[in-house]
């Protein structure tokens, strides 16, 4: 008996439906006459017999799906019988990874999928949109001075932009240059046309370990977020701090807050501070200035408008009193009151955000003693004012108790350095520890 | 139209081809009785006889050397190498007479015939049957180098190259023999040699490729479409002549190139497309030419082979980093 399997039939596969018997039990056939014809992908293949013989057994019938291996049918060679099963749904052993495909033609994928017609000699216009002409060098230039070099016009060879090109385009349009500049948009925006240097702000996966509830931010949110990273990315922060004794100014406050009471102003410590810092600004104009890092300049502000950092329902803002220095106490109080009040009720117009020249936080309120303040840019430094307290501290060697108000001066590191940062926070300290100053000034 | 694979393009083209041009013969080992070990030649001999479609021995240098006889002669052989590992003993044949003859004779002998092969790895092969050798032909004059990635292409270059009155190295990525259908039309149609062809029009980087690796670029250019980042997929098709125009053209437009191919890096058919970006299209480049290749060694075996195939992820990798470059 003559066991005929299925064997590879020469394109690595591994199966196929049998399609056709062309013999049936009890026909003799002769080596070479076909057996039954298979269909693997897309190749019918008629498979003829290996020997002389007679159809002992069909294992197979028409539709089954025959596996490489697989005895299909029996011949009767005359070779005597042997034990015979049914061998179409036998797995076969699976194969060691490196036998695998070591069949001559290797595993080569077969699949239906029909995949789009050819648009051979149909293909539209021809979109000539080619780039600017520039060396790889000059691209590199450009990137550097942050100039869109599709913006220059080329004096070389064929309107190539030139690394020269690059540098009068920068010199021409200072301050001007799109790509990397604030656009004036937000709540701080300054209407000066000033416009300074931005950052580009990596954005970085969060990973996250458990559940979690993602809620988008207000706009207030986002433009405290993009200002804040636009101020400690640009501007290279440090801070002096002192504790002033502000006894006389207590004293002050507390003999006039009736007398103010009947104006209807309920008078704080802030316009004295505001006061006092509108006499040291004007003695030191740098910490009333912006630097502008693309001309290399100092602009030197000749207004005096304090910002007031604000805690509101919606996050943090800065209503700006504008003018103090051409103002009293009592009225620089007032306008504090109204404009703290807008803020905080969400009726305050762009124009009383705009055109801080300075700006005071006041952490105290909320009886905090000490911060870091965060300057608002472009302005160059920042004051943060600490809770008053009664502390023990020595006074012509003597402990006496005396109101205490600690104060966080942060400045731009760039212009600013720490000896004018300690001269300008002994001034203050000498205007608010002696209130009569204020008026003299 | 029937809906064909790149071996029933390969088989249906041949088959019109001799029905037309009595002249042309296809031989090899096993291609006439058995129709070849990938069944490109099925029916050929069944239909034109044992004396146009006929086995041979194993014999690669014999296959070519009578071919360039018989072309001299006036017939068009199209001979089959069964794998393109085993071309090696017939490259004598190929390099110092094929590509030469027409020199040689000073224009009074041309050889029209095509050598076909299957190429590349990806199938878990055995020893010398996953190499791509493009390059070593492309760098021969005399001899133009086809590579034909859709059942469409495959038909329209195949009657191309059949009808080129030049030696053409016919190359068949056997990975994608049966991998997908297209509509082959049944009239007679050529696709040019020499023409590349713009699979997918993009603007931000220009990616050239071939063979098995068309496909696998198109699913990394999915991937980073959905970045927002357009790439432009060029099938080049024809290795040897390049088509600079079409890939000038398109890194003038995108600004950036990457190729790439199965063969291994060095002296790779990609040095020379990027030598041909730098010289043409220096100007418009907005980061370096780029390559992706196969490593510098003999293709692995079945059980280290998939550490040398180049996958749809590793070309979306290149891509991104060429575009923020």
């Amino acid at each position: 008996m003559f066991e005929f399997k299925f064997a590879d039939i020469g394109e690595g596969i591994h199966e196929g439906v049998l399609l056709k018997w062309f013999v049936k039990e009890g026909d003799t056939i002769k080596e070479g006459d076909s057996l039954f014809l298979v269909e693997t992908d897309k190749v019918n293949a008629e498979i003829p017999s290996p020997v002389d013989g007679k159809i002992d057994k069909l294992l197979a019938e028409v539709g089954d799906t025959i596996h490489v291996g697989n005895t299909v049918v029996i011949i009767d060679d005359g070779s005597g019988a042997g034990d015979i099963t049914r061998g179409i749904e036998i797995k076969q052993e699976p194969l060691s990874e490196e036998e695998k495909g070591a069949g001559v033609v290797g595993e080569i994928e077969i699949s239906s999928e029909v995949i789009e017609s050819s648009d051979e000699g149909k293909q539209e216009e021809k979109e000539m949109k080619t780039k600017v002409l520039a060396t790889p060098v000059a691209r590199k230039l450009a990137k550097d001075l942050g100039i869109d070099i599709n913006l220059v016009k080329g004096t070389g060879p064929a309107g190539r932009v030139m690394k020269e090109d690059l540098h009068e385009y920068k010199k021409k349009n200072e301050g001007i240059i799109e790509s990397k500049y604030i656009k004036e948009t937000n709540v701080f925006a300054q209407p000066l046309g000033d416009t300074f240097l931005k950052p580009e702000i990596k954005r970085e996966e969060i990973k996250i370990y458990g559940e979690v509830e993602r809620v988008p931010i207000s706009r207030v949110r986002k433009t405290i977020s993009e200002n804040m990273v636009l101020s400690k990315s640009v501007i290279p922060h440090t801070s002096v701090m002192d504790d002033f004794d502000v006894t006389e100014l207590v004293k002050l406050r507390t003999e006039q807050k009736n007398m103010a009471k009947e104006k209807g102003i309920s008078l704080t410590y802030m316009p004295f501070i505001i006061k006092a810092l509108t006499i040291a600004l004007r003695e030191f104009p740098v910490f009333n200035s912006s630097f502008d890092n693309i001309k290399d300049e100092i602009i030197y502000k000749k207004y005096y408008n304090i910002g007031i950092a604000t805690d509101t329902p919606d996050g943090l803002m800065v209503p700006v009193i504008k003018e103090v220095d051409n103002k009293g106490i009592l009225e620089i109080g007032k306008d504090i009151e109204t404009i703290v009040e807008k803020a905080r009720t969400k009726t305050i117009s762009l124009e009383e955000l705009y055109g801080g020249t300075f700006t005071i936080t006041n952490y105290g309120a909320l009886g905090s003693s000490y911060g870091v303040p965060v300057i608002r840019y472009p302005e160059v430094a920042i004051l943060g004012i600490g809770k008053i307290d009664k502390k023990p501290v020595v006074l012509n060697d003597e402990i006496v108790i005396r109101h205490m108000m600690p104060v966080s001066l942060s400045i731009d590191h760039r212009i600013i350095d720490g000896g004018d940062a300690g001269r300008f926070l002994l001034r203050l300290k000498e205007l608010l520890g002696n209130p009569m100053l204020l008026l003299l000034s | 139209m029937a809906l064909l694979n790149n071996i029933g393009a390969l088989t249906h083209a041949l088959d019109k081809e001799m029905e037309r041009d009595s002249s042309i013969i296809v031989y090899g080992e096993d291609v006439g009785y058995e129709g070849g070990v990938f069944r490109a030649t099925v029916g050929l001999q069944e239909k034109y006889g044992k004396d146009r479609c006929f086995d041979t021995p194993l014999s690669e240098a014999a296959i070519v050397g009578t071919a360039i006889g018989a072309a001299i002669n006036g017939l068009k052989p199209v001979v089959e190498i069964q794998f393109s590992g085993f071309v090696l003993p017939a490259v004598n044949q190929i390099l110092a007479h094929a590509a030469r003859m027409r020199n040689r004779s000073r224009g009074k002998y041309n050889l029209p015939m095509v050598i076909r092969m299957p190429y590349g790895g990806g199938i878990r092969a055995l020893e010398h049957h996953s190499e791509s050798l493009e390059a070593i032909f492309s760098h021969i004059p005399g001899l133009k180098v086809v590579i034909p990635s859709t059942p469409y292409d495959t038909k329209g270059l195949l009657l191309s190259a059949i009808r080129d009155p030049d030696p053409v190295i016919f190359m068949e990525p056997k990975r994608i023999y049966r991998a997908f259908k297209q509509e082959v039309p049944e009239e007679d149609y050529t696709v040019p040699i020499g023409k590349a062809k713009v699979v997918k029009k993009g603007s931000d980087i220009t990616v050239v490729t071939w063979g098995a690796l068309v496909r696998e670029a198109q699913k990394a250019i999915e991937e980073v479409e959905k970045e927002g980042i357009s790439a432009e997929l060029i099938d080049l098709r024809t290795i040897s002549p390049i088509d600079k125009e079409t890939i000038i053209e398109s890194v003038k437009k995108t600004g950036r190139f990457l190729v790439v191919h199965e063969a291994v890096k060095s002296f790779g058919a990609g040095a020379e497309l990027i030598s041909i970006v730098n010289e043409k299209a220096f100007l418009h480049l907005e980061a370096p030419p780029t390559r992706l290749a196969g490593f510098d060694i003999t293709v692995p075996l079945p059980r280290g082979e998939h550490h040398f195939i180049i996958e749809p992820r590793q070309i979306a990798k290149k891509i991104r980093e060429l575009v923020k470059f």
